[in-house]
């Protein structure tokens, strides 16, 4: 699953929006929180890829989430954010309708991605953290960046 | 002691010190008389030995210490250089180097060395298939106690040979003490200081063979000498000496000095010399400073001096360095703007100078990035010799050019193709020694491998004098293999047949060797040097030699490019690959089976629509009266390329965009506008589908 190491019993998540549902990845994986900023069109990349952008230099893909985990498309605003995230050697921008907060919660209660039954293809999340009334789904960043998988041209 | 972080640094180090190795056993095969050379092998080996004793890698340090039992032998002359011994040195060299990568890539795989720890156990005993030599070395028996303590007197300088004669004339006597340490003696340093302290008591120290900084730094073997001037007798000296623990041998002459230095070495008398042995199991031999070290010191001293100078510094860094200027640079034309939009003439005016520094730095940076070819290029010697010997030919390899600098980039890429290029030219080209002598040719072979700048770009050939290439040998193949029809193999000529050569698949070898013919050569060879943006051409004439010419850009960093504007979207196009732009109308474009294509000075020149190869977005609408033509060159072939707009002309460094979206086609890369935009550079050999 996921590489994540989690010290203790919790965890620390950034959480964003995508619609109306709220999401979370771990912090270890976050680089930083960037705002919209202009995107270049890579033809030939896969549809989700948004482009590439300059984060100080180095030129790093973008990818647009809603597109990737196959939810209705929407028009960026001022609160669209793009999640820079680290997994292995790879760095991406994951773009985002907006970013809530950094919250901890508790590794028990977890509940494993088979339980779930959702829009979402299951390999995309590594499970769904239950905060009091909140439903947080927890993002597999490896997954959707296509780790072990070959991106394929066209 | 937590080795890891000098992890990198002994990797590093033992590297060097493996090629140095390799190259010193190459010139030894040539000169094995060569002292010089000898010491130099010596002096790696026990480097490598020191580094892998103090991190804990028994078996390099097991492996090197029995090499340099033998080199020692070797530098006394009582083991000949000969073929056998050289190449079970090579044989340890290999090892070593295995061992190495071993421990660089944290493997445990186990590797042998009692095979070759045995054989140089046997060598040192004298036991040594005697290979014909031009220098038979006298046997380590055959050596005369008389042969074995004379030694050529210590050079001294006028200042020395003064204090000497001043001595003398107050009655003092000036000793040549030569101490030897027990071997595996620790700490030598410190004994040499003991030493040196128990001498200074007596007398007056003057001299040291080596230098006592060298004494300090460890940097001898187990031997020193010390010049001593003193009141007392040889017996005192010794018995101080003596007393040390961990000395092996003391031998105490009175020193022979300066008026005879002029005369023959051998010629000179040693009168009163004493012989002192701890341990009397074998006689002892001299180690006395030989004339001909002397050069060799000065020689390797040049070295050192040159490379002392320069600093190792982590490639990463560079890479982030240039990419802080890269940043710099966008940054400054940020400020340009700004400064011009609000009519700012100071901050213009600061600009302009903040952009003569950026400019500088930016070159500065390049310049750091640039590395002599010869790295590459110093590996091939022992891959050469190698080989010839496999095959039975007798190769000899010509470097040119070394110190011709290539970005770091394109260095590291440009290896395999040089090895395979060589490889075909010793395997193909060249000929057996008889077939050679029988064509009045040198039955030497001989391969050329020059590098020089050229302009912008930095050329590399390989080139033999071996048999050439036959272009209707190369038809007739291509023809079996099915990769060119006859009629195409009718009408083409000589040059353009010799091409085929580099076709996927391709191999004029009737039986695959372990060396090539199995086909993959040079079509890997064209493709690799095409995607560091180079071209590899070939001449070749029968019975004379072929001649492979690759040419390089200089770095892979920083590029020229043409910058397009294709429905709002801008790109590069590499200058190296364009001819020329040209304007027309639309009435210019005529088709061909439905290609669209141009008449350019005669020449039908087909067309690709940027707009459309790019998937560019329906909605932009393109100027119809006044196209734009960039007319590009991908090897052989020309076509044009139809933008929206020419923007110009300017410098552009390539950035990667990651492993997620490496390999997309027709793009090769990003870079970064002044403006912080990410433009897309074009890959123009994969235009044309």
């Amino acid at each position: 699953m996921s590489e994540v190491t989690y010290s203790g019993n919790e965890v620390q998540l950034v959480v964003f929006k995508l619609g109306r549902e709220e999401y979370g990845v771990s912090i270890l994986q976050v680089q930083e929180i960037k705002r919209m900023t202009d995107i270049t069109r890579v033809p030939h990349s896969p549809e989700y890829i948004k482009g590439v952008i300059n984060l100080r230099g180095s030129v790093l893909p973008v990818i647009d989430l809603k597109k990737r985990l196959n939810l209705p498309p929407m028009d960026y605003t001022d609160d669209t954010r793009i999640i820079i995230v680290k997994v292995e050697d790879i760095i991406i921008g994951m773009i985002v309708d907006a970013v809530s907060e950094v919250t901890t919660i508790d590794q028990m209660s977890i509940e494993p991605p088979q339980t779930v039954v959702g829009g979402i293809a299951a390999d995309y999340l590594t499970g769904v953290g239950k905060m009091e009334d909140r439903l947080l789904i927890l993002l597999n960043v490896e997954a959707i960046i296509g780790i072990g998988q070959e991106v394929k041209a066209g | 002691m937590d080795i890891s972080q000098y992890m990198g640094m002994f990797l590093e180090e033992s590297r060097e010190h493996l090629q140095t190795l390799n190259n010193c056993l190459l010139d030894l095969e040539n000169d094995p008389g060569s002292l010089a050379v000898l010491d130099e092998i010596f002096r790696s080996a026990h480097t490598i030995k020191g580094m892998s004793a103090t991190m804990g890698f028994t078996t390099i340090a097991e492996l090197t210490h029995e090499m340099e039992n033998v080199l020692d032998l070797l530098r006394k002359g009582t083991v000949p250089a000969n073929d056998d011994v050289t190449d079970t040195l090579f044989k340890c060299v290999d090892t070593l180097e295995q061992l190495v990568e071993n421990v660089a890539s944290n493997s445990d795989k186990p590797i042998e060395i009692k095979p070759l720890t045995a054989k140089l156990a046997a060598i040192a005993r004298g036991d040594f298939s005697a290979a014909p030599n031009k220098q038979a070395a006298p046997s380590m028996t055959g050596l005369s106690e008389a042969e074995a303590v004379s030694a050529e007197p210590i050079k001294f300088d006028a200042t020395e040979i003064h204090v000497v004669k001043a001595a003398k004339q107050q009655g003092m006597e000036c000793y040549d003490v030569q101490i030897e340490l027990r071997e595996g003696c620790l700490l030598k340093s410190a004994r040499a200081y003991m030493v040196m302290n128990a001498l200074e008591e007596l007398g007056e120290v003057i001299k040291s063979i080596p230098a006592v900084e060298d004494l300090e730094r460890e940097n001898f073997d187990y031997s020193f000498q010390v010049v001593i001037v003193t009141g007392v007798d040889s017996e005192r000296i010794e018995q101080a000496v003596t007393s040390i623990s961990e000395v092996e041998k003391v031998c105490v002459a009175s020193s022979v000095i300066a008026a005879n230095q002029e005369m023959a070495p051998h010629a000179v008398a040693q009168p009163e010399r004493t012989l002192t042995n701890k341990n009397d199991k074998q006689p002892l031999k001299d180690r006395g400073e030989k004339p001909a070290v002397n050069d060799a010191n000065s020689n390797v001293a040049d070295k050192k001096l040159k490379s002392g100078q320069s600093v190792r510094v982590d490639i990463d860094k560079l890479d982030s360095l240039l990419n802080l200027v890269g940043e710099l640079v966008i940054n400054k034309t940020r400020l340009e703007q700004i400064g011009i939009t609000h009519r700012l003439a100071e901050l213009v005016e600061t600009i302009e100078q903040m952009d003569r520094v950026t400019t500088d730095l930016q070159a500065v940076v390049m310049k750091v990035r640039m590395v002599p070819v010869g790295q590459v290029f110093n590996r091939f010697p022992r891959m050469v010799r190698d080989l010839s010997r496999e095959l039975n030919k007798e190769v000899n390899l010509i470097i040119q050019g070394e110190e011709t600098e290539l970005d770091r980039t394109v260095i590291d890429e440009i290896g395999d193709p040089l090895v395979h290029l060589l490889r075909n030219s010793i395997d193909h080209g060249i000929e057996q020694p008889a077939e050679r002598q029988a064509k009045g040719k040198n039955p030497i072979g001989e391969i050329r491998l020059i590098a020089r700048h050229e302009g912008n770009n930095v050329i590399i050939m390989v080139e033999d004098d071996g048999k050439g290439i036959n272009a209707d040998i190369i038809k007739q193949k291509a023809l079996e293999k099915n990769l060119i029809t006859q009629a195409e193999a009718d009408k083409m000529e000589q040059s353009e047949a010799i091409r085929l050569v580099f076709l996927p698949g391709f191999s004029t070898a009737d039986a695959v060797t372990d060396v090539s013919g199995r086909g993959v050569g040079m079509d890997a060879v064209k493709t690799k040097i095409e995607s560091l943006g180079g071209m590899v051409d070939v001449e070749t004439k029968i019975n004379e030699g072929s001649k492979f010419k690759i040419r390089l850009p200089l770095t892979l960093a920083i590029i020229q490019a043409l910058l397009v504007k294709v429905c709002d979207e801008i790109y590069a196009i590499p200058l190296g690959s364009i001819d020329s732009t040209i304007n027309i109308t639309p009435e210019n474009i005529k088709t061909i089976q439905s290609q669209e294509v141009i008449l350019l000075r005669g020449q039908i020149i087909p067309i690709v629509r940027l707009s459309k190869v790019l998937n560019s977005p329906d909605t932009c609408v393109h100027n119809q009266d006044e196209l734009f033509v960039v007319i590009v060159h991908m090897g052989e072939n020309r076509a044009g390329i139809i933008v929206d707009t020419l923007i110009g002309q300017q410098e552009i460094v390539i950035k990667s965009m990651g492993k997620l979206l490496a390999g997309i086609k027709v793009i090769a890369g990003a870079t970064i506008l002044g403006n912080g935009q990410v433009a897309l550079i074009l890959d123009v050999g994969a235009l044309k589908q």
